[in-house]
């Protein structure tokens, strides 16, 4: 599913260059679940950016799915992007004005889909999320594991190929993490692909495969053996 | 989609209520203003718009110099021109003479009826004008001589219909006249407004008659007070019509004006530009002021302006709210151009609110504004298709003008930043929205420089010594209906006036101060100077007693006195009058013979010059030529508070004396200040609407004051941990808006001054630009920002840093 090559991206203000990711090759699967660790400032959340294609890198290839993303301009990234991928984000970035059915279906809206059918799926997936009694709550009235099953749930409903999550559970507490964790492992068993950066050794685990950046490289790779064998 | 953007509108619009209201409110007020200096634009720029064939009739105008200098302006000219021309110039289609004729009074069922706006008007006044004939025709409508066209309104009052055609209407001390047309009352927006129109052979008739038959309008190039309006061919370019006035006028110029070295200029006016551009001699009727009317366009556009800036300027500083929304948008799949789409849309929302807003505004402001304005909007606007059009594309201008850069700005947030919190500086725009909290001060410094220039302009007026005393002065206008013993009757009449207590003195004159002096004499000189000096002069008919009672000031010489007897053949003349003849000492002038017309006259007094009209006007050269039976105004002067049966006591002498006439009265200080009307009318208009462009202003800055606190909440918390006082974090936080007053202060002062002196430019009497002027309207505004900005600021100045620190 994804294949990049020699990646490079750098932020250039006024006086420094700052190398933010360096020559790295990465190659997800289909139906892997990946797990990016690493120290601050490393580079996981501008490698996991421009997987998702919200940015682009300076050099190098990212193929996604077959199709080349490097100088893909804006408006096509989008494109792309749409109904392929979903995000889960550690602050769960949910709109305060919209209703829980609303933030949800906003996806479908931008793919255009009919009410009806946005309706159907809505409920389908806030449902299986454990959260349809709450479709006409705003995101002030729910905990913060609630939200989180939520974001989930808007990244689902388009049945996307990839999930890509940063530090899904950085702000939750440890019940509630592991049911996010659980509910992404559901979610990978049955075929989606989930690129997740974390700083939890914990939630690490749930990743059949990890790999460790520093300084905007790629140091390690783990393989979770007992995981992998399952795929 | 749609319903989704809109969803989303109106929820933030909701939840920030406060900045919502400031937002609609002053979009509202902003609108309103606008649409109602607007209509009153609309209406003053549309005289004479009705007319079918407005782009080829003309009204000439008639220039005089005097040694090749311009010495008067004129609407009419002589009798001759409409006939002489059409005749020598192919290019006329047809022409129009129109004159305007004393006030009549009608006899209907033993009762009398002064008739005003009374016109002698040609056959082809129906044809070229647009003004519809309800009855009569139009080919032989104002033909015959005795005949005459009324409005329909006229009809009704004299004989209680309107099928009057045929009928005869008596005219008191007059010639009947049989009635061959009905026209529909004039509308509001045109200059004639005549209740009676006379032919113009009657006229003609008339003047025959009075001249035992030697002297025929048509041919008279020599006198003049004929309004000649010419309808040109299709296609045909004025200025080559004009081009082939001169050579005519030339060849028809009288001995008389080519020995006084004078001239006349012809020229063509286009109707349409009358109302707004003309404000010559003998004007049939009011005209407006385009400076005015521009003017006040300008403070529409000024208000509506500041209120979209106050739009752009809340909606991105707001921008930080709605960041996280566009993050996710297009984290989810939005493109730029949807989110484009649809923060136009939000702004659409916006104006369009505030539109139906202003529209009840509007309904219930129009009773106000008309008392304010004196214009006659009506509801009837409502029902009107250019209101509506006028209505869209001013919403579909200001969504464009408010939406665009916020959209611009909102839509351009990259996701991985805003998402992540990475936008907590937002240097953008800021430049862009001090710009405009500067223009928006600016403005409303302009407008209020504005307002007091135009105020102190307006006092000076009228506390400004006139030369001429005019206060507790009763005027009886002139009779209209007279016989041949009218001197023994005026003189009887005068005599019996003075008899009643409360009257100190009784003058008649041909004019009463606040009344154009009608009366122009050209040829005027010096008995002992040659043709080619003679010049235009101004003159006043007056009785012995007018110097005296108008506290005339004398700088040389004596008044009118009975006790000399040849003074009929004496005159005054004012400082500009001698000056024109070429005295500077006016002792010098004393005793000098001029020749007028003809006749002798002795220069046996000279008064300082005095305002006879408005001091919009400069003193002219003024002739005082005594006239003891002067025909005109009576003017008495009162000595007691009891005015109430002085006037009734007066009403008893003239219905004894004038029969038949109606008995008008006014106090002549009245009538002199109705002459500021118009200035304090405009000064009340342009004051308010100044008010509300500083109102929407001011919620402008207090809408961004309050959020760029909020913005710096973090700031002030720390600087207060660190050990700032309140003071301190006060002054921080005015130090920004103080910069902005100063620049826009600067900013306004060439503008304002430039705009106020052109403004101050129409009057001939006119203040000076005081320092101060500009210095008032700066500590009014910045005291107006203080508050407005306090409300925050000290509020957040108070705030316990803890607070906002942990809010993070």
């Amino acid at each position: 599913m994804i294949r990049i090559k020699e990646l490079k991206k750098s932020f250039k203000t006024e006086e420094v260059e700052t190398l933010a990711l360096n020559k790295v090759n990465l190659h997800v699967e289909d139906g892997e679940f990946v797990g990016i660790m690493g120290p601050s400032g490393c580079g996981k959340s501008t490698l996991l950016n421009i997987i998702g294609m919200l940015d682009n890198p300076t050099e190098g290839s990212y193929n996604f799915a077959g199709n080349e993303v490097a100088g893909l301009k804006e408006s096509q990234r989008t494109q792309l992007r749409k109904g392929n991928l979903g995000f889960v984000f550690q602050s769960f970035n949910l709109i305060d004005e919209l209703t829980v059915f609303e933030n949800v279906e906003l996806p479908l809206i931008y793919l255009k889909e009919n009410k009806a059918s946005r309706r159907e799926k809505v409920m389908k997936v806030l449902e299986r999320m454990k959260i349809a009694h709450r479709e006409k709550h705003f995101p002030h009235q729910l905990s913060g594991g609630q939200q989180q099953r939520v974001a989930i749930a808007r990244a689902v409903v388009t049945n996307p190929k990839l999930i890509l999550a940063d530090e899904p559970t950085g702000n939750l507490d440890s019940k509630n993490g592991l049911e996010v964790m659980n509910l992404l492992t559901e979610l990978n068993q049955e075929g989606t692909t989930i690129v997740m950066v974390t700083h939890s050794d914990h939630d690490s685990h749930f990743a059949h495969r990890v790999v460790n950046l520093f300084d905007g490289q790629i140091v390690t790779e783990s393989h979770n053996r007992a995981l992998e064998a399952r795929v | 989609m749609f319903k989704n953007y809109l969803k989303i509108a109106w929820r933030n619009l909701i939840k920030n209520s406060a900045y919502s209201v400031i937002n609609i409110g002053g979009l509202a007020i902003g609108i309103t203003a606008c649409l109602l200096i607007l209509q009153y634009v609309a209406f003053e720029t549309s005289y004479e718009d009705f007319h079918t064939n407005k782009d080829r009739v003309f009204r000439v105008k008639q220039e005089r110099y005097n040694a090749g200098k311009l010495e008067t302006e004129w609407a009419g000219g002589a009798f001759a021109v409409g006939n002489s021309f059409k005749e020598a110039i192919p290019e006329i289609e047809e022409f129009v003479k129109v004159v305007q004729t004393q006030d009549i009074i009608v006899d209907v069922n033993d009762e009398t009826l002064k008739i005003d706006q009374v016109f002698f008007a040609t056959n082809s006044f129906f044809n070229v004008f647009s003004y519809p004939l309800l009855a009569g025709d139009l080919n032989s409508v104002l033909k015959e001589p005795g005949t005459a066209a009324i409005s329909e309104s006229i009809a009704v009052k004299i004989f209680g219909t309107k099928e009057v055609i045929g009928k005869m209407l008596p005219i008191s001390g007059g010639k009947d006249y049989r009635i061959t047309g009905v026209y529909e009352d004039m509308p509001l927006n045109t200059q004639l407004k005549p209740n009676f129109l006379a032919s113009y052979a009657t006229f003609v008739e008339q003047v025959k008659t009075n001249s035992n038959g030697e002297q025929t309008p048509d041919d008279a190039w020599d006198w003049d007070g004929c309004l000649t309006y010419l309808m040109l061919k299709e296609g045909t370019d004025a200025s080559a019509v004009e081009a082939k006035f001169a050579p005519i006028v030339k060849e028809n110029e009288s001995d008389f004006t080519k020995q006084s070295n004078s001239s006349a200029k012809y020229s063509l006016m286009p109707i349409t530009d009358i109302h707004l551009y003309s404000n010559f001699m003998m004007e049939p009727g009011a005209t407006g002021d385009g400076k005015t009317v521009y003017l006040l366009f300008g403070i529409a556009f000024f208000i509506i302006i500041i209120a979209w800036v106050n739009y752009i300027n809340l909606a991105t500083a707001r921008a930080i709210g709605r960041a996280k929304e566009v993050g996710v948008r297009k984290t989810v799949g939005s493109n730029r151009n949807q989110l484009i789409g649809q923060f136009f849309l939000e702004s659409a929302l916006f104006n369009a609110l505030a539109l139906v807003l202003a529209l009840g505004l509007m309904a219930i402001l129009i009773p106000a504004f008309n008392q304010l304005s004196g214009q006659e909007l009506s509801y009837a606007l409502f029902s009107k298709s250019t209101f509506w059009i006028g209505l869209t594309a001013l919403l579909l201008i200001g969504v464009f003008l408010s939406g665009a850069y916020p959209a611009i700005v909102l839509s351009r947030f990259k996701p991985v930043e805003v998402l992540k919190g990475k936008m907590a500086n937002t240097q953008q725009g800021t430049l862009l929205r001090k710009s405009l909290v500067v223009f928006q001060f600016a403005a409303s410094l302009f407008l209020l420089i504005g307002t007091l220039t135009v105020y102190k302009q307006i006092q000076f007026m009228r506390q400004q010594s006139l030369g001429l005393d005019i206060d507790k002065t009763l005027v009886v206008v002139p009779p209209i209906v007279t016989d041949s013993t009218y001197l023994s009757q005026m003189l009887a009449f005068k005599e019996n006036l003075l008899k009643i207590p409360s009257i100190k003195s009784v003058a008649a004159a041909t004019t009463i101060p606040g009344q154009p002096v009608n009366w122009n004499a050209g040829g005027i000189k010096l008995v002992s100077q040659g043709q080619e000096l003679a010049k235009q002069y101004r003159v006043i008919g007056v009785d012995y007693d007018y110097v005296d009672q108008f506290g005339l000031k004398l700088i040389a010489g004596r008044a009118f006195s009975d006790e000399f007897g040849a003074d009929p053949e004496a005159v005054i003349l004012n400082r500009a009058g001698i000056l024109q003849l070429g005295f500077n000492d006016p002792e010098e002038a004393i005793g000098k013979r001029i020749d007028f017309w003809g006749n002798q006259y002795t220069i046996i007094g000279v008064s300082e010059n005095f305002n006879q009209e408005s001091l919009r006007l400069p003193y002219e050269p003024l002739v005082i030529r005594l006239i003891p039976d002067v025909r005109g105004f009576f003017t008495m002067k009162l000595n007691s508070s009891d005015i109430g049966s002085t006037i009734a006591q007066v009403e008893t002498q003239w219905n004894s004396f004038f029969p038949g006439n109606t008995y008008e009265y006014f106090f002549l200080d009245d009538h002199f200040n109705d002459q500021y009307l118009a200035d304090q009318r405009f000064g009340k208009v342009f004051g308010f609407f100044t008010g509300l462009a500083i109102l929407v202003a001011c919620l402008g800055l207090f809408g961004l004051a309050s959020f760029t606190t909020l913005q710096r909440t973090k700031e002030i918390g720390i600087r207060k941990v660190l050990g700032a006082s309140v003071l301190g974090i006060l002054k921080l936080l005015y130090r920004e808006f103080a910069f902005l007053l100063m620049v826009a202060f600067l900013i306004s002062i060439p503008v304002s001054w430039f705009t106020a002196s052109n403004w101050l430019q129409g009057y001939a009497f006119r203040i000076d630009i005081h320092w101060s002027f500009f210095m008032l309207p700066f500590v009014v505004i910045v005291l107006i920002a203080l508050v407005t900005v306090s409300f925050q600021s000290i509020k957040a100045s108070l705030a316990n840093p803890v607070k906002s620190l942990r809010a993070e």
